[in-house]
């Protein structure tokens, strides 16, 4: 098979080789910590009461299949909103609402959790774009994830 | 006996070890050069985000200064369970202060030709040594360390010792300028020189200490709340500000900078 030279989103891996050990497969009840409903960021409405003041996760969809202590670690105590910046379209509508956040919600800062793949960077360029734009500015960090849930980094923008 | 100097502050433990201090100093760990220092032995691990590695190592050595030849059971280190990685960048707000440093160590650099050319006889020269005084009051403190003060400190345990050391680094440059103001009451030239010099030489040994550890010991004990509601409240604090005066202390360092460079040429408040 030849060397994948496609887009580096779509390229295909398979970690079925690293096997789960007994311990990590044990049935462990995780409390959700979602704490709205819509969260696709077309559906939401960004002046909902539970963004009024809070600290908004903004994540890429694929972010919580892969990362496997979404709720405890990122979205405890966040009102969040998901969205996938190569494939879905009304961008432009994506930045309106997360300018919204911060104008008019005053969100108190907005956490960008994306793949690590390429094409997910776009999720924080639509958030650096609605910050330019928007006359409040509020503390926004990125944090990029592994295609097997590691942090690869963690940083303030 | 390596448990019982754990709890001391660590002035304390270098006076009696000195051979502490190098084994510090090999960790890039300053502390013998500290004003203060009050900090506990025990503390300082947690407060430079030593690697477990380093820790381990770092601890080991002290034990053989403190006990030699004997085998100790290791103390261990107090570190907050939070704390983040080593590299992460300074969050927004603690950010805003380390830029608002560097106008600041752009005059502290200025001090010692400043004082060179110190004239208290002439109206000109006591209105120079004023507007010095004013960008000290005005943009160091009054801007700068109230936001320390008042904002950023109430998230954190006050009565700590490294909080306690920067208070105290505060109150002593607050006391020099004082001095400096009695001082050119009398003209007395030598006292605002002593000084002005005591203060240059405490607030950049304090920033250091401000942007190398103390605001990455904060960063990586702060929630992301906590650095949004820090965010906020620096910019309220800002916004209550006279933007007027915020220029004026620019345009001050700026001036006599040129001066500096351009000795011909003379700067007025």
């Amino acid at each position: 098979m030849s060397e994948f030279a496609g887009c580096p989103g779509s390229k295909m891996f398979d970690f079925r080789a690293k096997e789960e050990t007994q311990e990590e497969t044990q049935t462990v009840d995780v409390k959700s910590q979602l704490r709205q409903w819509p969260i696709q960021l077309h559906l939401i409405s960004p002046q909902a009461p539970y963004y009024q003041g809070a600290d908004v996760l903004l994540a890429a969809d694929c972010v919580a299949y892969a990362l496997g202590n979404f709720h405890t670690d990122y979205l405890k105590g966040k009102s969040i909103a998901i969205a996938c910046p190569k494939l879905d379209e009304g961008q432009d509508t994506y930045v309106e609402k997360i300018k919204s956040w911060l104008e008019d919600a005053k969100i108190n800062t907005l956490t960008v959790l994306i793949m690590q793949v390429p094409c997910c960077m776009g999720l924080l360029n639509l958030a650096k774009q609605a910050a330019q734009a928007s006359e409040r500015k509020v503390p926004i960090k990125c944090v990029v994830v592994s295609l097997q849930g590691e942090i690869l980094s963690e940083n303030w923008v | 006996m390596l448990d019982e100097y754990m709890n001391k502050g660590i002035k304390d433990v270098i006076t009696k070890f000195p051979a502490v201090a190098d084994v510090l100093e090999q960790y890039n760990i300053g502390c013998a050069l500290c004003t203060e220092g009050s900090c506990l032995l025990k503390d300082i691990v947690d407060v430079h985000n030593l690697s477990q590695e380093d820790e381990q190592t770092l601890m080991a050595q002290i034990a053989a200064v403190i006990d030699p030849g004997r085998q100790v059971e290791m103390p261990a280190a107090r570190r907050s369970p939070q704390a983040k990685p080593k590299d992460m960048q300074y969050s927004p707000p603690l950010r805003q202060l380390v830029d608002e440093h560097v106008l600041i160590k752009r005059w502290l650099a200025l001090i010692p030709k400043f004082v060179e050319s110190l004239d208290v006889e002439s109206e000109e020269g006591g209105k120079l040594i004023l507007a010095a005084v004013d960008f000290i009051r005005s943009y160091a403190d009054k801007y700068h360390h109230a936001k320390e003060e008042e904002i950023l400190f109430k998230y954190f345990d006050e009565d700590s010792d490294i909080l306690r050391t920067m208070r105290a680094d505060h109150e002593k440059a607050r006391s020099h300028v004082r001095a400096v103001l009695e001082a050119l009451e009398r003209r007395d030239r030598d006292a605002i020189a002593e000084h002005l010099n005591a203060y240059g030489e405490l607030l950049a040994g304090h920033i250091l200490k401000e942007d190398e550890i103390l605001y990455r010991w904060m960063d990586r004990n702060l929630s992301v709340t906590q650095v949004g509601e820090l965010f906020s409240k620096f910019a309220e604090a800002e916004g209550k500000m006279d933007k007027d005066v915020i220029d004026r202390c620019k345009k001050f360092v700026v001036k006599l900078e040129e001066e500096i460079q351009e000795p011909g040429k003379k700067v007025t408040k």
